[in-house]
């Protein structure tokens, strides 16, 4: 089939897997912040860490979308403005990797500094990953991560650590598109490790 | 007549891009197919669309499990592989 603008890999769908940890979803649709945040409330938990990840204006010297930019870029030819970002998964395979990362979270924070070592408390409670997918305007969020603990070291690690495994594994990819270049010209991106 | 052994092949990204294509079907020469000659099988479909380039530097999936090692890895027909371009979420 070919791939125009508007259009999607027929792999790359919305999924959403729930596990006894937390949940995995990937969506076409917007991120709601304070929903995805509610979605670890927990009466357990004494602390809510959250990660949201937007889409930059601006990409090594490149941007976009905001005036002062665009003036920058009159007098920078070498720098190019993003229009858009266009995201696509193998939702099958990445939602299974976000499960994943979510179990490994809860297995490698498994215990609190602050507990006493053979007390059997959960030291991260629930972890939420929402990936979107399509096209993602400038400034709105592509990923919103919330964990939640009893105490905060853990909710702030768990968190970071969830993210750079989702950049690092899981099967989603992102394309930049620049303006005043044709469509097939846009970058597809790599997260370097 | 006995039906050939066909895989999917699911393309993403730099791969889509190349090809033009999500997805392509092949029909195995020979089986069992080693994953690691997929490579120069679609890269001959698609001449002169830099696939060797994306392909080097890309994994493989097979039923939508992450294959570590496509030496040791077959393919038999049926199965639905994905060429894994280096990752960019987040």
């Amino acid at each position: 089939m070919d791939i125009g603008t508007s259009s999607w890999p027929s792999a790359s769908v919305e999924a959403v897997e729930e596990i006894s940890e937390g949940i995995a979803v990937l969506t076409y649709n917007p991120l709601n912040s304070d929903e995805i945040i509610r979605s670890v409330a927990d009466d357990r938990a004494g602390a809510t860490a959250v990660f949201i990840g937007t889409t930059r204006n601006s990409f090594k010297g490149r941007s976009i979308l905001n005036l002062d930019d665009i003036i920058a870029q009159a007098t920078c030819r070498s720098g190019k403005v993003v229009t858009r970002l266009d995201y696509q998964a193998y939702s099958k395979l990445a939602i299974k990797t976000m499960s994943n990362i979510i179990r490994e979270t809860h297995a490698k924070f498994s215990r609190s500094t602050h507990q006493a070592p053979d007390l059997p408390v959960q030291s991260i409670i629930r972890c939420s990953v929402y990936h979107r997918l399509g096209t993602v305007p400038v400034g709105e969020p592509s990923i919103v991560i919330a964990v939640s603990s009893p105490h905060r070291k853990e909710s702030f690690l768990a968190c970071e650590f969830i993210l750079e495994e989702v950049k690092l594994k899981a099967q989603i990819w992102k394309r930049e598109f620049y303006e005043g270049e044709e469509d097939e010209d846009a970058e597809w991106k790599a997260n370097v490790s | 007549m006995a039906s050939q052994p066909t895989i999917t092949v699911l393309y993403f990204a730099a791969a889509s891009t190349a090809t033009g294509l999500t997805e392509e079907l092949f029909i195995l020469p020979e089986t069992p197919f080693p994953l690691s000659t997929l490579a120069s099988l679609i890269t001959s479909r698609h001449p002169n669309k830099g696939l060797e380039k994306i392909l080097g530097t890309s994994s493989w999936s097979v039923n939508a499990e992450m294959v570590d090692d496509p030496e040791k890895t077959s393919l038999r027909g049926g199965e639905e592989v994905a060429v894994i371009c280096p990752v960019s979420g987040g």
